[in-house]
C-alpha cells in the first residue's frame, strides 16, 4: 500500500519550475543606451539555466526522502540464505548445507520455531532470484505456505529437552496424588513439592479448611469445596468448576482426585491444553511452489530512523542555505 | 587591429601614468599649443626637484655643489586654467562589447589624464571635478609634477556610480570659474539636458572654453547588441529592455536624434563637441578633442 506514495514523485518537479522561473525575472544586463530601446515585460527564456543549484538540489532531496519515508522502502539485502531454527544440530545444518549446495549461503538463526511466519514477515529483504534453505524443527504452518521464493524444507524432529514442573500437594491423601503423576507420561518431569514456592505451577489443595491468605499458584486443583465457599456458585463445564481468585485460578471437582484412567487423562490434556498451550508438529520435508503473486508482507520499517535523520538534517540545511541565500 | 590595440593597450595598462606616458608619446608634439615655450628663458627661482619634472631643468651644476636636484624655475604664468571634468555616473560603466576591459569611464580617465599632463607640461594650472552618485569631488587647481600627481590619484580612484548632482550642487561647485579657463568635459551626454550641460552652458556664457568629448561604444554607433538577454538601464529603474532586429532601427533612429540635439545645442552654443568611439587610439580621440576648433577663436578673452 505504502509503494503508492512512490507516484509522488512527480512533486520533485516544482521546485526545478520555481527555480527556473526566478532566473528569468533576475536575468539583465545593465546598458547605457537601454533608454533608446521600448521597455519590455520580462520574457520567459527557454533555457534551463538554474541558479542556486545546491539549495534546488537541497530542496528536491528533502522531498524524495519524504516520499521515500511515506513509501517506507524494504531493499532486498539478502541473497542465498540458510534459516536454522534454534536448537537444531551444527552437524545436521552442515550435512544440508553439503547436500543442497548451499556452503556460502548466508546463515540466519531464526528467534523461534515458527519458520513461516518468520519468512512472510521478511520476505521482502530477499532478493528475487535467492534460493532459501530451512533447517530444523520447523513449526508446521496450519495452511500451505504461498511464498515468492524457491524454498526447501529440510526438517529435522527435536524432542523437547527435559524439564521439571513442580506440583505442590497439600493433602491426606499424597500417595494417591504421586500415583497419579507417577502415571504421566512426557518429557516433563512432575516434582511433588510439601510446600509452595515461587517455581509452583500447579498447588493441589486437599484439605477442608481455607488455605493461607499468601499462598499462590498460576492453577489450583481443589478437592475440597469446603476450603473455598465462593466456588459453590461457580460455573461449571463438564463438571468442573472455575473461579479465578488474587491466588490463582482455581479448578474444583467432586472427583478429584480422579479415581479411573479416563478421567485422569482428561483432566491431564485440559490442563496441557488450556495452560500450557499447544506444541505444534514438525513440518515435513517439501517444497512449497513458487508464486510471485503472493501477498507482501507487511513493511518492515528498517529504513525508517535513517530516513527520518536525513530528513531532519536535509531540513536544517535547506533552512540554512535558504537564509544565507537572503542576505 | 593596430587601433584597437592601442586602445586595449591603454585599458589593460593598470597604472594612469604610464598609459599617459604611451599616449603622448605617440602623439609627439603635436597639440602642444602654449604660448610659452620652453622652460627657463626668464629665471626666476630654484625650486627642489620632483619625481616627473623633465630631467633638462634641472641645475646640473648646482647640483654639483649642493649635492640636490634643483629645478630652474621660468618666469611663465599662464594665466588660463585647465578644468577636467570627469562624468563619473554609473552609465558610464558602459563596456566595449568589442574589446575586453575597456569603458568609458577608464577611457575618460586615460584621456583627462593626458589633457592634465598636457596642462602640466605647458605650466598651466589645472583642476579636476568629478561628478558621481549625487555628489561633485572638487580638486582645486595648481600647477607642477605634484598636481598631476594629485590629479591622476583622484581619477585612479575613481568608480563610477550614481546619477548626475543636483544642479545646484553642481552650480555650487563652479565658483572657480573666475579667471579665463579650458573647461575639458568627458561624458556620454546620454542626459541632455541634464545639470552638466546646464553647468557647460553656463560657463560657456561666462566665455570660458568650453570642450566635450561624447564618448560611445562602437556596438552603440553599430546598433548591434545581444538580442537574447534582456537590458536595464543603470542608471533607470528596474524596467527591462529588449533589443532585437524589428527595433534596431528605431534605437538607432532615437539615438542619433539624441545626439544631433546635443551637437547642435553644442553648435549653438560655440562649444567644441566632439563623438569618438572608445575602441579609436586614444591618441587620435585627444588629438580631435583638444585641436577642435571653434567658429570663433577670436572671441576668446
Amino acid at each position: 500500500m505504502n509503494s503508492w506514495w512512490w507516484w509522488a514523485l512527480p512533486v520533485l518537479i516544482l521546485p526545478i519550475l520555481w527555480h527556473r522561473q526566478k532566473r528569468e525575472q533576475m536575468k539583465a544586463v545593465p546598458l547605457a543606451t537601454a533608454r533608446f530601446l521600448p521597455s519590455s515585460r520580462p520574457v520567459q527564456l527557454r533555457t534551463w539555466r538554474l541558479q542556486d543549484l545546491l539549495l534546488l538540489l537541497l530542496r528536491c532531496l528533502l522531498l524524495a526522502t519524504l516520499i521515500a519515508w511515506l513509501a517506507d522502502p524494504v531493499l532486498p539485502w539478502r541473497g542465498d540464505s540458510v534459516l536454522v531454527v534454534p536448537g537444531t544440530p551444527p552437524a545436521f545444518v552442515d550435512r544440508q548445507l553439503r547436500e543442497a549446495g548451499l556452503t556460502d549461503a548466508r546463515r540466519i538463526d531464526l528467534p523461534h520455531r515458527d519458520a513461516y511466519r518468520w519468512l512472510h514477515e521478511h520476505e521482502r529483504e530477499f532478493d528475487p532470484q535467492a534460493r532459501l534453505l530451512l533447517v530444523g524443527d520447523v513449526a508446521m504452518p496450519a495452511a500451505l505456505p504461498r511464498l515468492r521464493h524457491a524454498l526447501t524444507v529440510r526438517p529435522q524432529a527435536v524432542p523437547a529437552p527435559a524439564s521439571e514442573r513442580h506440583v505442590a500437594v497439600f493433602s491426606q491423601r499424597v500417595d494417591a496424588w504421586r500415583k497419579l503423576f507417577a502415571a504421566l507420561e512426557g518429557p516433563q518431569a512432575d516434582v511433588l513439592d510439601a510446600q509452595a514456592g515461587a517455581k509452583t505451577e500447579l498447588l493441589i489443595w486437599d484439605l477442608p479448611h481455607a488455605p493461607p491468605p499468601g499462598l499462590r499458584a498460576p492453577l489450583w486443583w481443589v478437592a475440597d469445596s469446603r476450603a473455598f465457599p465462593a466456588l459453590e456458585k461457580a460455573p461449571q463445564v463438564d463438571g468442573l468448576r472455575y473461579l479465578d481468585t488474587p491466588q490463582g485460578r482455581l479448578w474444583s471437582a467432586p472427583w478429584l482426585p480422579p479415581q479411573d484412567a479416563a478421567a485422569a487423562r482428561t483432566l491431564f490434556e485440559t490442563w496441557q491444553r488450556l495452560h500450557l498451550g499447544v506444541q505444534p508438529h514438525t513440518a515435513p520435508p517439501q517444497a512449497p511452489v513458487v508464486d510471485a503473486r503472493a501477498p507482501a508482507g507487511p513493511n518492515g520499517g528498517a529504513l525508517r530512523d535513517a530516513l527520518s535523520a536525513a530528513l531532519l538534517v536535509l531540513f536544517a540545511l535547506e533552512r540554512i542555505a535558504t537564509h544565507v541565500r537572503r542576505r | 587591429m593596430s587601433v584597437l590595440a592601442s586602445a586595449a593597450l591603454a585599458a589593460h595598462t593598470g597604472k594612469l601614468d604610464l598609459a599617459i606616458r604611451h599616449v603622448l608619446a605617440g602623439l609627439g608634439h603635436g597639440i602642444h599649443a602654449g604660448r610659452e615655450r620652453g622652460a627657463g628663458v626668464e629665471f626666476s627661482e630654484y625650486r627642489a626637484y620632483a619625481p616627473g619634472d623633465e630631467w633638462r631643468r634641472v641645475d646640473w651644476k648646482l647640483m654639483a655643489r649642493a649635492d640636490r636636484y634643483y629645478v630652474r624655475e621660468a618666469e611663465r604664468d599662464s594665466h588660463v586654467a585647465v578644468w577636467l571634468v570627469l562624468d563619473a555616473t554609473a552609465s558610464m560603466l558602459e563596456p566595449s562589447r568589442s574589446v575586453e576591459g575597456l569603458d568609458k569611464l577608464g577611457m575618460a580617465r586615460l584621456l583627462l589624464g593626458c589633457a592634465g599632463a598636457i596642462a602640466q607640461r605647458q605650466g598651466d594650472a589645472f583642476g579636476l571635478l568629478v561628478c558621481q552618485g549625487e555628489r561633485a569631488h572638487f580638486t582645486p587647481a595648481a600647477r607642477g609634477p605634484r598636481q598631476l600627481q594629485r590629479v591622476l590619484a583622484q581619477l585612479e580612484r575613481v568608480d563610477a556610480a550614481g546619477t548626475l548632482p543636483a544642479p545646484e550642487v553642481l552650480r555650487a561647485s563652479l565658483h572657480f570659474a573666475r579667471a579665463p579657463s579650458v573647461v575639458c568635459v568627458a561624458s556620454d551626454f546620454l542626459d541632455w539636458p541634464s545639470p552638466l550641460s546646464e553647468a557647460m552652458l553656463r560657463l560657456r556664457g561666462m566665455r570660458h572654453d568650453v570642450r566635450a568629448l561624447c564618448l560611445q561604444t562602437e556596438a552603440e554607433i553599430a546598433a548591434d547588441f545581444d538580442a537574447s538577454i534582456a537590458w536595464r538601464d543603470p542608471e533607470g529603474d528596474k524596467r527591462l529592455f529588449r533589443f532585437g532586429r524589428d527595433v534596431r532601427a528605431g534605437y538607432a533612429r532615437q539615438r542619433e536624434e539624441h545626439f544631433e540635439m546635443v551637437a547642435r545645442q553644442c553648435r549653438a552654443h560655440d562649444i567644441p563637441y566632439v563623438a569618438a568611439p572608445i575602441e579609436r587610439a586614444p591618441a587620435d580621440t585627444l588629438r580631435a578633442w583638444l585641436q577642435a576648433k571653434r567658429k570663433a577663436p577670436g572671441r576668446r578673452p
